[in-house]
């Protein structure tokens, strides 16, 4: 390894959302030369800190130092001016552009000459962008629209590392590529490392961060919790580091070969959705948990609101045990159906309103015309406590909660509406692991009561320690269905998959 | 960060402050008037202009709490003054029921094309404004729209404020004390959401723009009593009026959870009081509206709910 000396500085970084600190006064310092991978649990920050050093978010407290001087990033393209470049976790490609407007995005002023853009110029340069990086199938001309996620990706890669940026954030993007996307993603992580850069690398791989990585530094709850040279240790130290203990025994079910009850709940029955689900068919028992996995754009996560009656243009049925269709919501609500959807803050809650309203909306039809409102208030109090909400009380607005507590109100909503099927998808995205323990404890009671749960899932130890039966899926079809069983290993799993 | 920020999310601070705000009024224009703003002849004068507002302004805070936004009601109020004054010479309830007939179908037709159509709230409104208006003037070329006279005797107070505040109890009734209200709110807070929490999002949205027009086509009725007659101008900027008064009383121009009933109440007193004293400050048309135009932008800067970011419909 050559000579390292300090890149980037991080001082006290700080950011509070509402009463959640997400960063707390971390600081590290960034070597040249190195490919500093930075881990966690969803939710410690890892994100939120690098968003500060890219012009994301603002900065809450602290100071970043380039190259020693302090420097004041006031959005993404003054970030990439001062020679930092982020590749994001989600889309980062703006629809509706060419490839090359792309690429160039805040950076047209070469092209333009009084006032005129050279679109002609600006796209050989990005087409000569592509042809060297082997992207040559990839057309400066088209629009982006055209291209899928992983092309899309690939556009982004070529965005953030074609000016050879001083410090270039990957965060979690292996994720959205195949093999040869990483392959290449990994090549140019590798040729900033040895021009003198330094690349940021959030990933949850941990094999991953162990081969790629010079060193890890690892953040818990939005705290620095240590740095490590990537050589000296093993995955599972990482894990302990990142969890701060060691991960017991009873984190998930512990229960294998209970056979599942026989009465079926719910039966689903050739359902699809436009292009993201194809005659899906598919039975839920009775006290059964039901896990549906796969590549987060298999159209799984379709299949959730298929089954609550909130897809549009749906075909084929989805039946209740008493015969009742479901093809709207209203009518799965009062058919003791619980949805939590991935997207927490847009369809599980209204995030601008009070936790009260939140838990209460559902269950309102029930009680009667005149609503008493110290009664909604017991009521919502009673499920927010129940689920042990960490809140002020239940005026709070939801918007102030963290990711975890957000999800309890949900599920506080639907336990207070006495769901029995309970569609859940993603139901620990983003949440941390004292939450997440709450929540398969909770799941296993309800298992236990008789309640259905289909639990839609991105990641696969999750479905394999809750569920009971394993459905994966691929381009919109089931792939393969596994039983309990604890010799099923990721890669059976992920052979359905892809 | 220099200063002591003024938390305009607290929940007590935001119902305070249009109280504040209204003593802080009255005082100001009983000093500038040297007291003849509030001799009882002048309190009585003003209350008779604003029970027509009062009660129009009821709709119109349901569609705002809903987050969609409504400038057709001055026109929909011309139209359904028209027919109300028509109808009541040949029976006085034949006049009440067609002028809030005619309320109901402008309101489905705003709902309609705003809901089914899927066009923005602010444009349909828009657009229905002038072509009512249009309706208005092309109904009164000839002459006024004259009202059975025989209405006048109901243009007293008693009769007039128990019309008022039962229209009042029974909104705030519906609104507080049923689901109604909180689907509004639900509605206003995330259209998303609300529909995950099953709430019929659009037949609501539709059904409570033809209650606006209900209630503003009821409106028109007190309107009538008290001007008996109808000219190319009837209801002229009464949409403005209300949202002016909406906003006085402190209602984010958003919608969502943060309305409360009193933005009603409050808002309208507030805005009769301050036009009424502008007037008698003895300021020229042209700066009361400059005045109203600032204290307008103002209340709807400080009112605003940016953190719900959501796009104003």
């Amino acid at each position: 390894m050559q000579e390292n000396k300090v890149l980037l500085r991080a001082t006290d970084i700080d950011k509070q959302f509402g009463i959640t600190h997400a960063v707390d006064h971390v600081s590290i310092d960034f070597y040249s030369h190195e490919i500093h991978a930075l881990i966690g649990e969803n939710g410690s920050g890892k994100s939120t800190f690098t968003n500060m050093l890219t012009g994301i978010y603002t900065l809450g407290g602290g100071s970043f130092a380039l190259e020693n001087k302090t420097i004041q990033v006031k959005n993404q393209v003054s970030a990439n001016r001062l020679g930092i470049a982020i590749i994001v976790q989600e889309m980062g490609t703006l629809s509706g552009l060419t490839v090359a407007e792309n690429i160039f995005l805040g950076e047209e002023d070469p092209f333009i000459h009084n006032g005129v853009k050279n679109t002609a110029a600006m796209n050989k340069k990005a087409q000569d962008l592509l042809d060297s990086y082997g992207f040559s199938r990839i057309r400066a001309n088209a629009i982006i629209d055209t291209y899928n996620f992983e092309d899309r990706k690939l556009v982004e890669i070529v965005k953030s590392t074609y000016f050879d940026p001083k410090v270039l954030v990957v965060d979690e993007t292996t994720t959205a590529l195949n093999h040869s996307g990483r392959v290449e993603l990994f090549k140019h992580m590798r040729r900033l490392r040895d021009l003198g850069s330094c690349v940021i690398f959030i990933s949850h791989d941990l094999d991953e961060v162990l081969e790629m990585s010079d060193r890890v530094s690892v953040l818990r709850d939005g705290e620095y919790i240590d740095t490590v040279n990537a050589k000296d240790v093993t995955t599972d130290d990482l894990k302990k580091l990142m969890v701060g203990r060691e991960l017991g025994e009873h984190y998930y079910r512990t229960d294998y070969g209970e056979k599942i009850p026989e009465e079926v709940a719910m039966k689903v029955e050739n359902v699809s959705v436009g292009n993201e689900i194809h005659n899906i068919s598919f039975e839920l028992h009775k006290g059964e948990i039901l896990g549906i996995g796969g590549l987060s754009e298999c159209g799984m996560h379709e299949v959730g609101k298929a089954c609550f009656g909130a897809s549009f243009d749906r075909t084929g049925s989805v039946t209740l045990a008493d015969g009742t269709q479901i093809n709207d919501i209203n009518t799965a609500i009062n058919h003791s159906i619980a949805y939590a959807s991935k997207d927490r803050d847009n369809e599980s809650l209204l995030i601008n309103d009070s936790i009260m309203d939140n838990i209460t909306l559902p269950s309102m039809r029930d009680m009667g015309k005149v609503l008493s409102i110290k009664k909604l208030h017991e009521f919502a109090d009673k499920f927010a406590k129940e689920m042990s909400t960490k809140m002020v009380n239940v005026d709070q607005f939801v918007s102030e909660l963290s990711g975890g507590n957000k999800q309890k109100v949900v599920l506080a909503r639907w336990i207070g509406k006495g769901s029995d099927i309970l569609i859940l998808d993603s139901p620990t995205r983003g949440i941390d692991i004292k939450v997440k323990a709450d929540i398969y404890a909770l799941m296993d009671k309800m298992r236990k009561e008789g309640k259905s749960i289909l639990m839609i899932s991105e990641e696969l130890p999750e479905l394999m320690g809750m569920s009971d039966r394993i459905l994966i899926m691929k381009e919109g079809e089931i792939s393969g269905e596994f039983l309990r069983d604890p010799q099923i290993t990721d890669t059976a799993l992920i052979e359905k998959m892809i | 960060m220099a200063g002591k920020k003024i938390d305009l999310d607290n929940p007590r601070l935001r119902a305070a402050l249009p109280l504040i705000g209204f003593l802080f009024m009255i005082v100001l224009f009983t000093i500038l008037t040297k007291g003849a703003i509030i001799t009882p002849n002048n309190l009585q004068l003003q209350l008779s202009q604003m029970y027509m507002l009062m009660i129009a302004a009821i709709g119109v805070f349901f569609i705002i709490t809903m987050g969609c936004l409504d400038f057709s009601q001055g026109s929909l109020m011309g139209v359904a003054c028209i027919a109300c004054c028509y109808f009541s010479n040949k029976n006085l309830f034949l006049g009440i029921i067609m002028g809030i007939l005619v309320g109901a179908a402008i309101g489905a037709i705003n709902g309609w094309l705003h809901v089914f159509m899927q066009i923005p709230s602010f444009i349909v409104t828009m657009s229905t404004q002038f072509l009512f208006r249009g309706v208005v003037q092309f109904c009164t070329t000839k002459a006024p729209v004259m009202a059975n006279i025989s209405m006048m005797k109901l243009a007293n107070m008693p009769f007039m404020m128990t019309v008022t505040v039962i229209c009042l109890v029974v909104a705030f009734f519906f609104f507080r004390y049923t689901s109604f209200g909180a689907n509004l709110k639900a509605i206003g807070a995330s259209e998303r959401g609300a529909r995950f929490a099953g709430i019929k999002v659009t037949k609501t949205k539709f059904l409570v723009y033809v209650l606006a027009g209900v209630i503003t086509g009821f409106a028109a009725f007190i309107n009538a009593i008290k001007v008996l007659s109808v000219t190319s101008t009837g209801g002229n900027q009464l949409e403005t009026q209300i949202l002016i008064g909406l906003v006085l009383g402190g209602m984010p121009i958003s919608g969502g959870a943060k309305v409360r009933f009193s933005n009603i109440v409050i808002g309208v007193l507030m805005y009769r009081f301050m036009a009424t004293g502008l007037v008698m400050v003895g300021l020229t048309t042209q700066m009361q509206q400059l005045i109203q135009g600032i204290v307008f932008v103002v209340m709807v800067t400080l009112f605003s709910d940016r953190k719900s970011l959501a796009v104003i419909k």
